[in-house]
């Protein structure tokens, strides 16, 4: 029962934001119910508090509309317009992409550790490469990669690469880095060869931090592919959800989509959060490994002294 | 040894030492106690001076893996076990695996860690994990031991009973240690010959010999020649730093 610590609190959050949630979805909602009913409107209810939860398009849907919502988009569970099929096509795209970026990541932080003169040449592009709003670069890479006969689900997850691939390589060029300069005199001392010395002591040292970064890149990523499905043509997941009910203006079908793909986050974080237990057994049972020990710290000042 | 910076940190430092011997580098910090060991080592060069360890250069020395190091922290790597610690020598030397495993084994049982083989470091007290580095470095049979304070981190009722242990892994292995130290006790009891360093610019102050009687024992700390040594260590000491010589 490895979720039950975490199920509690996180039930208690979901209740204070539903009670949070009634009253500003009343306020929001009656000044429109109100114009409804001045104008007329066919409605199955009289006062503007009781229309306010029953409104065709709702400034915020009631929970009972969110809740019907997501009853009518779930099912059936193998139809090419319900939510299951259309997300799990977006984690496909999600997953490809974060493994793109890993490599990659990999490749950029392999040589920005390797040579100064590789990252004073190439971390200004990188970065610059991050501030370009990813909804105006989607359609364009999208019709470049076009060009090639790239389509389908490939230029999603290439686009969800795009902005993963950015914090795997500042975190795997900080893990690579991390190892203490002992350890690194240590393998001098062996007579190691680079290669040995980024196979025993970097690669190793770097897990950690490949991990806190792939949670960030995997939200990143998910948002990488939800917006490059919005923004080009696209037949299936949960960005073409999202752009066919924007253009149909149901709210509430928006709400909904927008809630599952957040519950689809937490599932790719959470498998990131497995995956990182699986590996780093030598964590398992403490947390304060990654704190350095009194002693580590003292010798540190030591070596920086003599 | 002058720093790019011109710092100069280490200056006439002449010694010879014989293999077997037990040579302790004692002085206040920034006499270059380290630095002479690193040197030593090759983790630094020279920028003047020779140095010949059994005839080879340290890079010679240091290539043919003739040392082991001990450094001031453990450095344990916390992703690998006890065990699996030692065998790292082992595999970067590309010792053959059964051997690696038999070597690394047999040294826990020399520093009586054989029981915490499957334990990771982050489990071992501050002592036991510094014994892992010990076995770490004499795994792959060297014939000299490098050690920059490794004790220094510890507190002194452990300290008292590894140097009992190290002296004893020293009489079972027959291995040459140098010993960098700034504890006067620690340096008394361990050594065969002291040298007495002095900073700014760092020098060898004066070498001492030591006379105590082999095997040394908790007893040996309570002799009257234990004392006589470690105020003839402390006086030089203390010449050194120019302060006055008080009788």
């Amino acid at each position: 029962m490895r979720l039950s610590p975490n199920l509690v609190p996180m039930l208690v959050v979901a209740l204070v934001v539903v009670a949070l949630y009634w009253p500003i979805m009343y306020l929001a909602n009656i000044p429109a119910a109100q114009r409804a009913l001045d104008t007329g409107a066919a409605l199955p209810c009289k006062t503007a508090f009781e229309c306010a939860t029953q409104l065709r398009s709702p400034v915020l849907p009631s929970p009972q509309q969110l809740w019907n919502g997501f009853a009518n988009l779930m099912f059936p569970l193998n139809s090419p317009n319900a939510i299951p099929i259309n997300a799990a096509v977006t984690a496909f795209e999600t997953l490809v992409g974060l493994l793109l970026a890993t490599l990659v990541g990999f490749f950029f932080a392999i040589g920005m550790v390797a040579s100064r003169a590789f990252e004073r040449a190439l971390l200004p592009w990188i970065v610059a490469s991050q501030t370009v709003p990813i909804i105006a670069i989607a359609p364009m890479l999208v019709v470049l990669l076009g060009q090639y006969g790239v389509q389908g689900w490939l230029p999603k997850a290439i686009i969800a690469a795009y902005i993963a691939f950015f914090p795997i390589t500042i975190g795997v060029a900080k893990g690579l880095q991390s190892p203490d300069p002992l350890a690194l005199d240590l393998m001098k001392t062996y007579n190691a060869n680079n290669w040995q010395t980024y196979l025993k002591l970097r690669f190793p040292a770097s897990v950690p931090y490949l991990f806190t970064a792939f949670k960030v890149a995997m939200t990143a990523a998910l948002i990488g592919a939800i917006v490059a499905e919005i923004s080009t043509i696209s037949f299936q997941g949960i960005g073409k959800m999202l752009a066919e009910n924007s253009r149909a203006s149901d709210v509430v079908a928006m709400w909904v989509i927008m809630l599952s793909s957040a519950v689809l986050g937490i599932l790719l974080v959470a498998l990131v959060n497995w995956l990182e237990r699986l590996l780093t057994p030598w964590r398992r049972s403490s947390q304060v490994v990654a704190v350095p020990t009194k002693e580590t710290r003292l010798a540190t000042r030591g070596e920086v002294r003599s | 040894m002058v720093f790019q910076n011109g710092t100069v940190a280490l200056k006439d430092a002449n010694l010879e030492i014989a293999p077997g011997e037990f040579i302790s580098l004692i002085g206040p910090s920034g006499c270059g106690k380290t630095t002479l060991l690193r040197l030593l080592a090759d983790l630094i060069k020279p920028s003047a001076g020779t140095i010949r360890i059994g005839g080879k250069t340290p890079e010679e020395a240091r290539k043919s893996r003739a040392y082991g190091y001990v450094f001031q922290a453990p450095t344990l790597m916390e992703w690998r076990t006890v065990l699996s610690n030692v065998m790292l020598p082992l595999e970067v030397m590309n010792f053959p695996p059964p051997e690696r495993k038999a070597r690394a084994e047999q040294m826990l049982t020399l520093v009586g860690l054989e029981k915490f083989a499957r334990h990771y470091p982050w489990q071992l007290s501050g002592g036991m994990q510094q014994r892992v580095s010990i076995a770490r470095a004499l795994a792959f049979d060297p014939q000299l031991l490098f050690m920059d304070e490794p004790f220094g981190a510890l507190d002194e009722i452990t300290r008292e009973n590894l140097n009992l242990e190290l002296l004893r892994l020293w009489r079972e292995t027959g291995k040459t240690v140098i010993f960098v130290t700034h504890s006067i006790p620690e340096a008394v009891f361990l050594s065969t010959r002291i040298v007495v360093m002095t900073p700014r610019p760092g020098k060898i102050e004066t070498v001492i010999p030591l006379d105590l009687p082999q095997p040394r024992t908790f007893e040996t700390r309570e002799t009257a020649r234990f004392f006589e040594l470690a105020t003839e260590v402390r006086e030089a000491l203390r010449k050194g730093h120019g302060y006055e010589v008080t009788e």
